[in-house]
């Protein structure tokens, strides 16, 4: 018996207790050295999957990456990358900016121009554009697995056991891979109402609203759409923006309500019913009222939050812990799970921001940890986000409600102001919703520990000052900083009037 | 027998020609320029392009002088939004791929054999 059949039989007898659960064809597959076909496998083709595989494969490991695209139960299906390039962060960001330059086109107006009335907005054209932007970033990310040497796999993947990994075609056919690491990196999807008569059957979400060919029309939930001319009416239960700074979501909707987004405040919906015409009937109660009411739409988009990817995964089977409630995976520091070679990061993560940065972040270093390169952790704090509504909302650090909860009203105090940008002045636009607001510590230094902005284009705004909170600044730091004039950003660096004064924050002009 | 048409145009307007007369035809099209450099590029496609799927046309366009080409408004820059020669993109999609990534045969291949 030479050296080569020796090491089978020692393979043979490691793996013993798996070759009784998994099939002949997985044992065959194996090279004769008793290695794993991939040093790793990573499942999930969206911001943190590829950024992970990607740099995995840049660190001289053998990575394969499985994408597969559940189609909506409207039938919507998309490429490879994820949420974020295909239904998300994408093609939000460029409808909701279709929405502003309908504002700025009747501003311009006022700034001198001649424009034509009516002015209007052809969906088809916009959709196409943003499509056909989305399908080049499908292809770019085609083009940099295959030049970075990433085995990429259009299959349902799935866990068979600690080390291998099954993936599935549309018509059922499997095929096996084994790693001697595998990532779960398979985020989320809009939620459905599983108690509404007709919801699933009638109304969309946001996988479908990017990729309609017609405008929505007459639609209930959605804030870009008043911008681009269709009737919208959103419908909150009890709170809006549930887990962000109250004071500022209420800035926010507002602001969508003072331009022409109706609410209907504290309803719920109890069925959709579809009518002859094609129109979609809603009856809702109102609990306020304690009354029962009824309207038809055209369109109606459930955001009524997101759910892990995680059923179909084979996760209790191979003993991957998930929370119970939300039914994420469980997650350690450093993305490990209860299963030592397997990890999990990004939205399908337990308590994790449902971002791409941080996605992107979190996979590059777990990439270089797994190759022995590095030992730095994902650092989940501070991480700046922005909510892109028809007023813009960002924020950093801790909301005001969290800052008084874990230090207590009296240890912290809140500068806020009210302004208003320069560009609103000529266009006369109403600008009561753009505010500011500065949490810190009150003793000490006065550390900052949150910042929140309404306002246009507020996520350019705070960037910069996400640096700022990671380098520890306080309120000295920041009002020892020199404004740039005229922005809106400089007023940041302005506030002056406390909440706890109960002055007027309204700015007045320089 | 080949499984592709290939075609030799020159300039835009019988590009256009070119493409207008296959509809329906799945059309992968190479624009080079009338540099020395762009011919290195050539072997790498010319390696892959027996890969091409079948019935499929493959249009091998001169895009003129340099003189012509430096100029930004350029129909093919212009309208065809080709941003460098060499170009190799497959008509009517987002797939393309350019200048350095010509010289990839792995990424041709992919861009001739994947959907």
């Amino acid at each position: 018996m030479g050296p080569l059949i020796q090491n089978n039989m020692a393979a043979f007898f490691k793996s013993r207790h798996r070759w009784k659960r998994t099939s002949c064809f997985t044992i065959l597959t194996r090279n004769l050295t008793g290695k794993y076909d991939y040093d790793l496998v990573v499942i999930g083709g969206g911001s943190g999957g590829l950024a992970c595989s990607k740099e995995a494969a840049q660190l001289g490991q053998k990575v394969a990456v499985l994408d597969y695209v559940e189609p909506s139960a409207k039938g919507t299906k998309w490429g490879l990358g994820g949420t974020c390039v295909n239904v998300g962060c994408i093609p939000k960001k460029l409808m909701h900016q279709a929405a502003l330059l309908g504002t700025a086109v009747k501003d311009a107006r006022k700034y001198g121009w001649k424009i034509k009335d009516p002015v209007s907005h052809d969906w088809e054209t916009m959709a196409e554009a943003v499509q056909n932007h989305v399908r080049s970033l499908n292809w770019g990310h085609r083009v940099q697995l295959k030049d970075k040497k990433v085995k990429y796999l259009n299959l349902k993947g799935s866990l068979l056991d600690e080390h291998t990994v099954r993936g599935m075609t549309k018509s059922g056919k499997e095929s096996f891979l084994t790693a001697k690491n595998i990532v779960i990196a398979t985020g989320g999807r809009p939620k459905y109402p599983t108690d509404i008569p007709g919801a699933m059957e009638h109304g969309i979400t946001s996988d479908d609203i990017f990729w309609l060919k017609e405008a929505p029309g007459k639609t209930l939930c959605a804030g870009f759409l008043t911008g681009i001319g269709q009737d919208t009416k959103v419908m909150v239960r009890s709170i809006a923006l549930r887990g962000f700074d109250q004071q500022m979501a209420g800035l926010v909707t507002d602001h969508m309500q003072a331009y022409g987004t109706r609410f209907a405040w504290g309803c719920v919906p109890q069925r959709v019913d579809k009518l002859p015409s094609g129109a979609l009937q809603v009856t809702w109660a109102d609990t306020r009222t304690g009354k029962e009411e009824t309207d038809s739409f055209d369109s109606v988009l459930w955001a009524v939050g997101r759910a892990p990817e995680a059923k179909a995964l084979g996760l209790d089977k191979v003993g991957v812990e998930v929370n119970r409630e939300t039914g994420k995976i469980v997650v350690g520091a450093d993305e490990s799970t209860s299963v030592s070679n397997i990890y999990a990061f990004g939205d399908i993560g337990e308590g994790r921001p449902e971002l791409t940065p941080t996605a992107v972040k979190a996979g590059r270093l777990l990439a270089r940890r797994l190759a022995g390169q590095s030992t730095q952790l994902m650092d989940y704090d501070n991480v700046a986000t922005t909510v892109f509504t028809p007023l813009e909302y960002s924020c950093v650090g801790l909301s005001e409600e969290e800052a008084v909860g874990r230090h207590g009203q009296d240890a912290i105090e809140v500068y806020h102001a009210f302004y208003k940008p320069l560009e609103f002045t000529v266009a006369e636009r109403d600008a009561s919703q753009c505010y500011i607001k500065v949490v810190c510590e009150r003793g000490g230094e006065q550390r900052i520990l949150g910042l929140h902005y309404t306002g246009p284009n507020a996520g350019e705004v705070m960037q910069g000052f996400s640096l700022a909170l990671r380098c520890g600044a306080t309120l000295s730091h920041l009002k020892e900083t020199v404004g740039i004039h005229p922005t809106c950003a400089e007023e940041l660096t302005k506030v002056s009037i406390t909440k706890r004064s109960g002055l007027d924050a309204t700015v007045t002009g320089c | 027998m080949s499984l592709y048409e290939e075609v030799k145009v020159h300039g835009y307007a019988e590009f256009c020609k070119a493409v207008s007369d296959r509809k329906g035809k799945d059309i992968f099209a190479y624009f080079s320029g009338n540099v020395i450099k762009m011919t290195t590029s050539e072997p790498t496609v010319r390696g892959e392009i027996s890969h091409l799927p079948e019935g499929s046309v493959f249009i091998y366009c001169q895009v003129g002088q340099r003189d012509y080409w430096k100029n930004p408004n350029n129909d093919f820059k212009k309208t065809l939004k080709l941003s460098g020669v060499p170009t190799l993109l497959r008509y009517g999609t987002p797939q393309k791929l350019v200048e350095e990534e010509c010289f990839k045969a792995n990424l041709v291949r992919m861009m001739f054999t994947e959907d």
